[in-house]
């Protein structure tokens, strides 16, 4: 009861801050998304505690079933995007983290239908580690591509210099492109990880590493578009402006593999 | 309260005037113990800046506050008061609470919003305190004053944004750049905007600064006075890859760099973004330079609109710094009221009864037990000794009151009785 309690309540101070968020973009004032900011921090701290209480309480999987790896990506999203305030002032960025956030939760509360696998011996160390690993690693592409989205946004108006106030509230070019930057850094090796400990759990329960299973297929697209976005950064030198594109780009292009997946009907159906 | 300021400022009072008494004010030392000498000055704070002169004084109970002070500051600044009368401004109480509050917090000066006048503020009454000029109403103002600069500083955009041409370029570099913290900058044309906007940029801890002129020799002098590296004028092109800001100020009559140079000069400077600064006028950088990816161009005109916009901004945000001030200023006054002396002594004697109704209330057990004459005399006797110990006091407040200077005693019989 008091698991489902603290998940709403976590559900409701998101939906808060991203309503905070939302005026300061319409204010245009950097002190309202401060107090978004300290919305989000509080949310973030209610659901790591049901997270905990969640993880005490037994019984139950960790993040298995579609409801919690849901709520683990948008937990996983909040956690990035506010300890990469600590580095950069950025706090404007969060009226577009948070709402992402706050549709990953509404959907993590309608439950998808009772879609919930829990399924046969999904438990153990092995599986965790896989779930939590990819779903970091690509909860922290999402806050790339978003900063990639609003460097485009501000390289705009920077451009067109008609909204002052705009260039103002948002963040600088090189700070958001810094964002994209360390999230690809740090997205990439976590996915890599989740991929691997996932291949080694498929060889146990499936008996093999791989099986054209769409989840999979979708899984290892990701994975490469990343290591072709990083590669570039890397080795080529893109920065700014086409990296912020080609990050959309791939998220987009991500999206819309999601929903042709969906189609299908996977061996992987706990999302 | 007997607050009460008088001054002259840069609305009221021609240069000439505020200059003598400026500089006339800078002994502090001579200016503080004139108007402590006075009878008339309890307290007094003098606040000289080279745009305001004015006294902050809490004064006693007199007609001649005001000229008083006019004819002091006459006699400082070598002038004669009445003569120039127009250019004062009084303010007295709420008004004056208001008034020094809204200096504090730069709506009064002549940039709205700029951040040094705060700072002469903090000056001005440290040299009083120091010269045990201020007492309990003019050290609370002070404190309040600083607090209240310092909401509308953090809650409106009184100071966020540019207000020069300049300043408005490194708001914009900062916005592409982030740091300028090691940027490297190109100034073509060594002339007086260009210098300027080398001022603001330098403060910013820029890496390198290079300058191009068509005088050489102008260019060597400038790039000695900003640790900088000279450049022949033909051969700014070929330092374009290695820097990040251009500002161009010739006074050449057609365009100097075209869009073609900054695209070779970009191949070997990958996706970084250039910023390029045109003040100029005939322009010196192509338009059509500013279609290119990562490259930010902008000349005059729009920095122009960008200070302009500003402008309005401060003006806005100055509204709601109003607002802040009122409420401010009321908080102050309903503080002040608390120091008079009457309610004083009701507060004083409400917690008399207070204690009494406590304790007596502990002991109800007992009490209840009395015969009722008991009772009676029981309540009587307690009164009967609140009333005698609060005789003196009240006495006492009241005369200090109607007589000298009772701030004092009442704001400490406040602090000892935690009222």
């Amino acid at each position: 009861m008091s698991q489902v309690f603290l998940f709403k309540a976590a559900l409701a101070v998101y939906l808060a801050s991203t309503v905070v968020y939302g005026g300061s973009l319409l204010e245009k004032r950097v002190l309202t998304a401060r107090f978004g900011a300290g919305l989000m921090l509080v949310a973030l701290a209610v659901h790591t505690f049901y997270f905990v209480v969640r993880l005490f309480a037994g019984g139950a999987p960790f993040v298995f079933d579609a409801y919690n790896a849901l709520s683990f990506f948008a937990w996983a999203m909040a956690a990035v995007y506010l300890a990469l305030q600590l580095k950069t002032k950025t706090r404007v960025l969060g009226a577009f983290v948070s709402p992402v956030i706050s549709v990953l939760m509404v959907i993590a509360s309608v439950d998808f239908g009772g879609r919930i696998a829990g399924a046969t011996g999904l438990t153990g160390t092995l599986v965790s580690s896989h779930v939590m690993l990819s779903i970091a690693g690509e909860a922290l592409f999402v806050v790339a591509s978003l900063a990639g989205g609003m460097y485009l946004i501000q390289d705009y108006v920077l451009r067109e210099k008609t909204d002052r106030r705009l260039i103002h509230l948002f963040p600088s070019l090189h700070d958001l492109d810094r964002i994209n930057h360390i999230c690809l850094l740090l997205g990439f090796p976590l996915l890599t990880l989740g991929v691997i400990t996932g291949s080694f759990w498929a060889r146990i329960v499936w008996g093999s590493h791989w099986q054209w299973d769409p989840k999979q297929v979708w899984t290892l697209f990701a994975w490469i578009f990343y290591a072709f976005l990083l590669h570039q950064r890397l080795a080529i030198g893109w920065q700014g402006r086409k990296a912020a594109r080609w990050s959309l780009l791939v998220l987009a292009a991500l999206f819309a593999l999601l929903f042709l997946e969906s189609l299908f009907i996977s061996a992987h159906d706990f999302i | 309260m007997r607050l009460l300021i008088v001054g002259m400022n840069f609305k009221t009072a021609p240069l000439e005037l505020r200059e003598r008494l400026q500089n006339s004010c800078a002994d502090q030392d001579i200016v503080l113990a004139g108007l402590m000498r006075h009878s008339v000055i309890r307290e007094a704070i003098c606040l000289a800046t080279c745009n305001r002169v004015e006294i902050i004084a809490r004064v006693g109970e007199t007609d001649h506050d005001e000229n008083f002070l006019k004819a002091y500051m006459g006699g400082l600044g070598g002038f004669d008061a009445a003569a120039v009368e127009k250019h004062f401004y009084v303010y007295r109480d709420t008004d004056a609470v208001r008034h020094f509050f809204r200096v504090a917090s730069s709506l009064d000066s002549m940039v709205m919003g700029e951040p040094q006048i705060l700072g002469q503020m903090k000056d001005a009454y440290r040299m009083a305190v120091d010269r045990h000029a201020t007492g309990i109403l003019l050290n609370r103002l002070a404190h309040h004053a600083f607090l209240v600069a310092k909401r509308v500083r953090n809650e409106t955009d009184i100071a966020v944004n540019a207000v020069s041409v300049s300043y408005a370029a490194v708001e914009l570099a900062k916005k592409i750049f982030g740091s300028l913290k090691g940027k490297s900058v190109l100034l073509i044309g060594a002339g007086e905007m260009s210098e300027l906007a080398a001022r603001h940029l330098i403060r910013q801890e820029i890496g390198s600064i290079r300058i191009a002129n068509r005088t050489f020799e102008r260019a060597r002098e400038m790039a000695e006075e900003f640790h900088g590296a000279p450049v022949l004028f033909d051969d700014f092109p070929s330092v374009l890859p290695e820097v990040d800001i251009v500002i161009a100020s010739t006074g050449a009559p057609g365009y100097i760099l075209t869009k073609e140079m900054v695209v070779s000069a970009l191949k070997k400077h990958k996706d970084r973004p250039l910023f390029l600064i045109d003040i100029a006028v005939p322009r010196d950088i192509e338009p059509a330079v500013g279609d290119i990816d990562n490259v930010y161009l902008y000349n005059i005109d729009h920095l122009q609109d960008v200070v302009d916009a500003n402008r309005a901004m401060r003006k806005e945000a100055a509204l709601r710094a109003e607002d802040i001030i009122a409420g401010e200023a009321e908080a102050f006054e309903k503080w002040f009221n608390s120091l008079a002396a009457v309610p004083t002594i009701v507060a004083l004697r409400e917690k008399m009864e207070g204690v009494v109704k406590g304790e007596m209330k502990r002991f109800s057990g007992w009490i209840e037990r009395l015969s009722e004459e008991d009772r009676q005399h029981l309540e009587w006797l307690v009164s009967s000794i609140i009333n005698k110990i609060l005789h003196d006091p009240t006495i006492g407040l009241k005369e200090e009151s109607s007589e000298k200077d009772e701030l004092g005693y009442i704001a400490a019989i406040r602090r000892l009785f935690r009222l």
